[in-house]
């Protein structure tokens, strides 16, 4: 295989130690030109840091790299660029103040004798975009750009280093249904120019789309490497968790009971596409939200919640009406919600399980003006025990937790406000298989208590597995409204598109 | 502004007409409300400069003679003796960082230039007028090295920008008072600066009728074209925008951050000598209380010109409407007599009104 | 070991030679010789409100070489300006067995500062001179060993105004550019708070006024006359020539003899700012050698000050005597440590009653 003239890029035994954790432990992989190799593992895994290596941005401790059978061993980011091997980053790595064609040819600016080239960044950007069929006009600010664009930005930066290699980490996370069958167009095109692809996804209808060979890592070891012909979607499951996943989801065991708790009526956005959106939903119901993004599921939320300014229409809870001119009143009308973007907007890092917990109850802990050390343990060893948190202890800084059981926290924190109405954004979003499950089950859990489930998802799947009904959007209105038992995805499809 | 195309479908056919004609089109095309949140964005986007008309109409009509050409030759040259600073410090902020060791690097660059260009000299005793392109080699040299020191320490041991310059600061003053001392000099003002310096600096350039212009106004011209160059026309200043708003990409990207970090500080640092220059003849008097405080005036000015704290945004435009503005304020006030004990007051008051309706632009409203 | 251990390590070394080049240097300078006195060792610790002054920098000259004529051990302290860190070096310097302190004080605003030292000292029975920066009676008073040497802040001045009036008197039609019959001036004020800013500020010009209307002449007119301060200040309190400077700039562009209404006469606080002000009267083609001379008058008699004065840019200041002032101080200190009356040896005219030295001014017009 080593002489294989087919094989662009090959890794061997790669090894990478971090003080008391071994990150990766031989692990190998090989890309053969032409093809898109997927590579999956649960968060932790180590697929990251396999990257990493292959980019000079950790040091490996041992193992080869071979490029074109040449070995290599890049210093840094820009050295792996030069020889052909490019990035599409999962958090989007981007200048957001400057515009797309300063941020495509980054620390590679065409020059004109000692100045940069505005004039010749523009034909360029605008011949690498009608390549990709990308359409995108190259002095637009980046800031005011959709993520999905500034994704595909990114993507066309990757392709015009003209690179041998390209990796794609998790690329589609924030692209809507169209844009994946554009990227799927593009990466098609790239492996018939007998690019390398290397895909990391935690989407198993993506990847058995678009793959030819699958490896899988699990705890920094590799487990298998196989064409996509020989794997399933429960194969690969079974080998990333290590065990058998019987069930995707948990038993849908709450009652909708006949009383409405909350009562949304013509809700419009001031500064947001939302327009007259109106529903009901009821105690111990789960309701989903579909849509393709940008069609005002997370505004819905944001705009219940306070925290996008309401224009328009009325939100009443239990009869009562709930402006909710504030997120501050919000959750003292009984609300929580949960964001899409936990690493931005959820957690905070760098303080502990324990203040991530208190954080939006402190008034709870008030003894004479100071907080009350011993409550606030006891509320935390609660939420840990109730959300079922994997934590050596309460004083464990929240980063270092996988992402279910960050997202574990946050429910708990919310919890503790005691709230008749949660508003969860992609609750499952970047959460292992086997974490998904548990949280599945803890939304359905306090739907069982009588609490009202607000969930906004891009899987389908999720919705129609764990929701009682599914409202779709559309253009920031609503489109129709589907019962999660008897709808199809199609279904779904048909009305996300009805006001594009 | 020609330095940022920024409205999309515009770039491609330039020329200020055909923007302004296709933004009126566009404006038909508003409906009652947009219209209305057309004119308001619009007016705070240009805030600043409705903010200095308004100055000068409101001091013109109670002191006239504000606007007499004397005043105006006035009020300009005194910006250009703060725009090089100004100019130096800004490239920090787009970094989102800061300097304040700026205003001693004036007053270290101010002492050597007075010590090696006075008559008397009592710090190298004996010592006779130096060769001005020597001196301004030497001084320029200074401002680099104090330049790469801040941008090193700050690049290679991730130090704050506050940080270091803060430490820096202190060592220059350190410097500037042993400077002083050295020699037969005692600490003394250096003073009797030769005739040729501060004709170069000083002397007038041309004159309208009976009003002269002084040369450092067309230096400050040109320093800032220079500026403008190679903010938006070279790489380094691409990659100091880039850094600026979000060092992790230019780093990925395979910009040299370190370089560039070191770059800018560098470019500060000879602003700031080159500040010091002018200042040294000038005011043809130099001590160790010279540049003290320099900086906050020209943070300010930046700030108010929309270089934000945040990083990765500003003009050289921006710069010098700050720097105009201020000068403009402080100006006007001294020709209107406010109470010197008030303008402490007024002085804080602009900056903070200025710098709040500067900032509502870059919000991102839900 | 990585290239930041290896800069780090480095930092750390240079950080600890430049202490003890420090350390070895301030001993050098301080080991002034063996000890005559009463007292045991012990240094004199001299703390300067700042090292950024140049009149106190001639004194600090003064006072080390009369101090090591004197063979005493000394050290030197900057305030930097900043009352507290005056306040910390002194406890330092006390906690270090200091034998006299001798303080030129920052904060003259109150007795607050003052006092809080005196307390410091009597409670240790450390002898404490204050110097140059004022400190009121009823706080050297109330401690046996305390004295105050300084100049009646007073004084500046009234020398100052006195000097323009007599100058006005005698060249009085010259410097009425526009024969109005009137003096138009500017006064620069060095700091809106301080003390001898703002006695300086007064009597510059009241004494000047007396001196005209006494040889019948009408009084000074500011030159403009909606500013009611009839000043203008240093905005950062620092007596800077930077400030004279634009403040002269902005006024010439204004007033100028083309408008009749030429400024026609400077008053400053300092040199410093006098020198600011003729900077930018040079620039408008006034003040140098065959140009009409605008009289710019400041307190001080800087070197600088001086050679303008000589080369005729420049028409007078009053000398502060630094030299005169760090003998007195000395002159104190040793007779406390000798156990003398505190003031033995010092002039008897200067004296005001037990508890200061006055030095006195002198009108320097060049020689």
């Amino acid at each position: 295989m080593s002489n294989n003239p087919n094989v662009l890029l090959r890794m061997e035994g790669i090894t990478k130690s971090f003080p008391g954790v071994k990150a990766l432990d031989g692990v190998s992989l090989t890309v053969r030109a032409g093809t898109v190799h997927a590579l999956m593992g649960e968060n932790g895994a180590g697929k990251s840091t396999l990257m990493k290596c292959l980019f000079g941005v950790y040091s490996k401790d041992g193992g080869h790299i071979y490029l074109e059978g040449k070995e290599i061993n890049f210093k840094n980011s820009k050295d792996a660029l030069e020889n052909g091997v490019a990035m599409v980053h999962q958090e989007l790595n981007q200048a957001l103040k400057r515009n797309v064609m300063d941020n495509i040819w980054l620390g590679r600016y065409p020059m004109n004798g000692p100045f940069v080239s505005e004039t010749k960044m523009y034909q360029d950007t605008v011949a690498v975009f009608d390549d990709l069929g990308i359409h995108v006009e190259p002095t637009t600010i980046m800031s005011t750009m959709p993520v999905s664009q500034r994704q595909m930005v990114e993507i066309a930066k990757a392709v015009s280093y003209n690179s041998k290699i390209i990796v794609f980490d998790e690329p589609t996370s924030s692209l809507t249904e169209e844009e994946v069958e554009h990227l799927f167009r593009i990466i098609n095109m790239l492996r018939d120019r007998g690019c390398g692809i290397i895909y990391i996804s935690h989407k198993m209808d993506e990847i058995l789309r678009i793959s030819d060979d699958i490896t899988v890592m699990r705890d920094g070891t590799w487990v298998a490497t196989e064409p996509v012909a020989n794997m399933t979607m429960d194969k690969i499951i079974k080998l990333m968790v290590g065990r058998e996943l019987t069930n995707r989801f948990p038993p849908k065991e709450n009652v909708v009971s006949k009383e409405v708790s909350l009562s949304v009526r013509g809700l419009t956005g001031m500064y947001s596409a939302l327009r007259d959106v109106s529903f009901d939903a009821h105690k111990g119901e789960i309701l989903g939200l579909a849509g393709l993004d940008g069609s005002g599921r997370t505004e819905t939320l944001e705009t219940i919640f306070g925290a996008a300014t309401k224009k328009s229409g009325t939100v009443t809870l239990n009869g009562k009406d709930t402006p909710n001119r504030t997120t501050k009143e919000a959750v003292a009308n009984g609300y929580a919600l949960l964001t899409e973007e936990r690493r931005a907007t959820g957690i905070f890092g760098i303080l502990s399980i324990l203040e991530n917990t208190v954080i939006s109850s402190l008034k709870n802990y008030l003894q004479g003006g100071f907080l009350n050390q011993r409550k606030m343990e006891e509320s935390t060893d609660w939420a840990i025990s109730a959300m079922r948190i994997k934590t050596p202890s309460q004083s464990t800084q929240i980063r270092s937790l996988s992402g279910g059981n960050q997202q574990k926290v946050i429910l708990g924190r919310w919890l503790l406000t005691n709230p008749e109405v949660l508003l969860l954004d992609e609750p499952t979003r970047g959460i292992d298989v086997g974490a998904k499950y548990e949280i599945y089950q803890l939304i359905i859990d306090l739907a069982k208590q009588g609490k009202t489930v607000l969930m906004v998802s891009s899987e389908m799947p999720e919705l129609l597995g764990v929701c009682d009904r599914i409202l779709v959007m559309s253009g920031g209105r609503l489109a129709g409204e589907v019962s999660a038992k008897t709808a199809t995805q199609e279904e779904i499809m048909t009305l996300a598109a009805k006001y594009v | 502004m020609a330095e940022q195309t920024t409205t999309p479908n515009s770039t491609m056919k330039k020329g200020p007409f055909r923007k302004i004609r296709a933004e009126m089109e566009r404006y038909k095309t508003l409906s009652k409300q947009d219209q209305r949140r057309y004119v308001t964005d619009m007016l705070f986007n240009n805030a600043m400069y409705i903010i200095i008309v308004l100055a000068i109409i409101f001091i013109a009509i109670r002191v006239p003679s504000f606007v007499s050409l004397s005043s105006i030759v006035n009020i300009i040259s005194l910006t250009a003796s703060r725009l090089p600073i100004a100019l130096g410090v800004a490239g920090c902020i787009v970094l989102a960082g800061t300097d304040i060791s700026a205003g001693r690097a004036v007053g270290l660059a101010a002492c050597i230039a007075g010590s090696l260009l006075t008559t008397a000299n009592k710090i190298f005793p004996g010592m006779g007028v130096q060769p001005l392109p020597l001196v301004i080699l030497i001084v320029v040299a200074v401002g680099a090295l104090i330049g790469f020191v801040n941008g090193f320490c700050m690049a290679k041991f991730k130090l704050h920008p506050y940080i270091v310059t803060l430490s820096t600061q202190l060592i220059l003053y350190g410097t500037i008072l042993l400077y002083l001392k050295m020699g037969e000099n005692n600490g003394q003002t250096l003073s009797s600066l030769s005739e040729g310096y501060r004709n170069l600096v000083a002397g007038t350039l041309f004159t309208i009728g009976t009003v002269a212009v002084p040369r450092y106004v067309l230096y400050a011209i040109i320093l800032a074209a220079i500026m403008w160059v190679i903010w938006n026309k070279t790489t380094l200043g691409k990659n100091m925008f880039a850094v600026g708003s979000n060092e992790e990409a230019a780093n990925v990207s395979g910009v040299n951050v370190m370089r560039t970090i070191i770059l800018v500080f560098v470019m500060a640092g000879i602003m700031y000598s080159i500040t010091g220059f002018f200042e040294g003849a000038r005011i043809a008097s130099i001590n160790g209380n010279t540049g003290f405080n320099y900086e906050a005036d020209a943070i300010a000015a930046c700030v108010i010109g929309g270089v934000s704290f945040v990083g990765g945004i500003g003009k050289i435009s921006g710069i010098i409407t700050g720097v105009l503005l201020l000068q403009i304020i402080f100006t006007g006030l001294n020709f209107l007599s406010v109470d010197q004990n008030i303008l402490y007051i007024i002085k804080g008051l602009v900056i903070l009104v200025a710098c709040a309706i500067d900032m509502r632009k870059y919000l991102v409203r839900k | 070991m990585n290239v930041k251990k290896v800069l780090a390590l480095l930092l750390s070394l240079c950080m600890a030679l430049s202490l003890a080049a420090c350390g070895g240097g301030g001993g050098d300078a301080a080991s002034g010789g063996d000890d005559s006195g009463s007292k045991p060792a012990g240094e004199v610790s001299i703390f300067y409100y700042t090292f950024n002054d140049t009149y106190l920098s001639s004194v600090r000259s003064a006072m080390d070489s009369a101090l090591a004529a004197a063979g005493v051990n000394f050290n030197n302290y900057d305030g930097n300006n900043i009352q507290t860190t005056q306040t910390d070096s002194i406890d330092t310097a006390i906690a270090k067995g200091a034998s006299i302190l001798a303080v030129n004080l920052v904060d003259t605003g109150s007795n607050d500062a003052a006092q809080n030292i005196v307390d410091k000292a009597k409670a240790q029975n450390i002898p404490v001179v204050f110097f140059n920066r004022s400190v009121e009676e009823s706080v050297v008073s109330s401690y046996d060993n305390c004295a105050f040497v300084g100049t009646d802040y007073t004084q500046a001045g009234k020398m100052q105004g006195d000097m323009i009036g007599q100058y006005l008197v005698e060249n009085y039609d010259a410097v009425d550019l526009n024969g109005d019959g009137v003096i138009s001036y500017v006064m620069f004020k060095g700091d809106e708070a301080n003390q001898e800013a703002i006695y300086r500020t007064q009597y510059g010009q009241e004494n000047a006024d007396a001196v005209l209307t006494a040889a019948g002449k009408p009084a000074l007119k500011f030159y403009d006359e909606t500013n009611t301060n009839r000043y203008l200040v240093d905005q950062n309190g620092a007596w800077s020539a930077q400030a004279a400077t634009d403040y002269m700039q902005t006024i010439l562009s204004q007033y100028s003899e083309a408008n009749n209404n030429m400024v026609e006469l400077v008053i400053a606080n300092n040199d410093e700012m006098a020198l600011g002000a003729i900077a930018a009267l040079q620039n408008a083609g006034y003040n140098s050698d065959g140009k009409t001379v605008i009289p710019v008058f400041g307190v001080d008699a800087t070197d600088a000050a001086r050679a303008a004065i000589d080369n005729g840019s420049m028409i007078g200041t009053i000398k502060q005597d630094a030299e005169g002032m760090a003998n007195a101080i000395v002159t104190i200190i040793t007779n406390f440590q000798n156990g003398n009356d505190k003031f033995d040896g010092i002039d008897p005219s200067y004296l005001e009653g037990t508890w200061r030295v006055n030095i006195p001014y002198s009108v320097y017009t060049g020689e």
